[in-house]
């Protein structure tokens, strides 16, 4: 596995480039994705948390300051922080490695309510992987794009206790829990 | 017991992290305005329709509850630090402990919606501005600072959050942010109550208090996060703030420092991107 890191040296966020791909290929290798190459590219302008990949080789990696920052204090770096973002992020890539995900959208394009049923079942995967996760959060953001209601808690505890989900049962489970 | 506490010695665990307000304004990123957050939001509102619309709520939740219990530290240092009756009214002081029950019962709201939000204590960082405006020699300018000025940006979040509760159809936060939306009408109004009555035969000191009132509104307003613009995450809420007392002229001056300040930004951001490598 090849990781390059973009800008070598930040200016606005105190990051260092060799420990954010220290922590991606530790997330490759747990993820079993030893034989993807990363590009990650940083924007340190932007106080978000967002991350979107590109398929590619190398795969592009595309992420908000805030994605890998301690909230606490703002502006420098959590190694933890960074495992969980770019960890759903490579679930991604590796769900649409597989071939199942083949008739979703690009990240960019990805709505609000399938970007969220796509996180509760990479969040669900990274949990049971070990990582430290607030479900409560994940819960909430299943919610607020489901409905606030015993149906959509339902369908959420199923997507998050997934782990071979394809794109078209995702999106199918998602309908149900709208409606 | 100590008066006139400073903002550096207040108490907490070591769940949470402080910041003053100037480490606030030493972060020059933006929220907004690249290539692909533009393409994602056709607004900055706090409104579920944002991509980022949890988080974003989670943090201003976790904002509203460190914000309370600022405002029950102060409310409360304002209860003890002067002398009845010869530097603060006795019943100045009553609605001061009034407050304080709002406030602790404020913060009691506040964590359970965090923790139903799925946000720990303590996960981001407390912005002490509140108490530091709560630290004034003067109780009047505590008044125009705190309850006027503080309270006042909180009748705007609130209002804010109430509607996104309602949009996202989140029963809890909606009927919450309501109820604690009634009380902070309340906080403001005894604000602008008092401010009038203590000062109404010293013009200077009125003049002095609702200039101080104009500097917290400006920090407040700081990176645009309240004003009349749809690029602002919290709306100027007219209506709740005539309730609590603000004349027209006052709220076409807030309206115009918040732009002001959201131009700032705008201008300050525009200057990051600018200097930033591509």
């Amino acid at each position: 596995m090849k990781v390059t890191v973009e800008p070598s040296i930040f200016s606005i966020v105190k990051y260092d480039a060799d420990e954010i791909a220290g922590v991606a290929k530790e997330m490759l290798t747990l993820l079993g994705m030893k034989s993807t190459n990363l590009t990650i590219e940083v924007d340190e302008t932007v106080a978000m948390s967002r991350v979107t990949t590109t398929m590619g080789d190398p795969v592009h990696v595309l992420a908000m300051s805030s994605a890998f920052e301690n909230l606490r204090k703002p502006r420098t770096f959590s190694a933890d922080n960074t495992k969980f973002s770019l960890g759903r992020g490579l679930l991604r890539v590796r769900d649409r490695l597989t071939g199942n995900f083949s008739d979703a959208p690009v990240d960019e394009d990805l709505s609000i309510v399938e970007a969220a049923t796509w996180e509760t079942y990479c969040v669900g995967r990274l949990s049971r992987l070990g990582l430290k996760v607030h479900k409560q959060r994940w819960h909430y953001n299943f919610r607020n794009r489901h409905g606030f209601n015993d149906a959509t808690d339902k369908h959420f505890e199923t997507i998050w206790e997934s782990d071979d989900l394809t794109w078209s049962q995702l999106t199918e489970i998602s309908r149900h829990a709208i409606a | 017991m100590r008066k006139f506490f400073p903002v550096e010695d207040l108490a907490r665990d070591e769940r949470f992290n402080q910041a003053t307000n100037a480490e606030r304004m030493a972060d020059t990123r933006g929220t907004s305005n690249t290539g692909v957050i533009r393409k994602a939001r056709s607004t900055n509102r706090l409104t579920p329709a944002r991509p980022d619309a949890t988080d974003a709520a989670r943090s201003l939740m976790h904002g509203i509850m460190v914000g309370e219990i600022q405002a029950l530290e102060g409310a409360g240092r304002t209860c003890f630090d002067f002398v009845t009756g010869e530097e603060a009214p006795f019943e100045l002081k009553l609605d001061m402990a009034r407050q304080c029950w709002d406030e602790a019962r404020h913060v009691e709201i506040s964590v359970k919606l965090s923790e139903w939000m799925g946000t720990e204590l303590g996960q981001f960082v407390e912005n002490t501005v509140l108490f530091a405006a709560a630290c004034s020699q003067d109780p009047v300018l505590r008044l125009a600072g705190v309850n006027r000025a503080l309270e006042g940006l909180a009748i705007d979040v609130f209002t804010t959050m109430k509607e996104f509760g309602e949009l996202a159809g989140d029963p809890y936060l909606a009927f919450c942010e309501d109820w604690m939306l009634a009380d902070e009408v309340t906080h403001v109004k005894m604000g602008s109550v008092w401010l009038r009555k203590i000062t109404e035969n010293d013009p200077e000191r009125r003049a002095k208090a609702l200039e101080f009132q104009s500097v917290v509104d400006k920090i407040f307003s700081y990176g645009g996060l309240r004003s009349e613009s749809d690029e602002s995450p919290i709306l100027l809420a007219r209506r709740f703030r005539e309730l609590a007392g603000f004349s027209d002229g006052e709220l076409s001056e807030i309206a115009d420092v918040s732009l002001a300040a959201l131009n700032e930004r705008r201008e300050a951001l525009e200057k990051t991107f600018a200097t930033s490598p591509a």
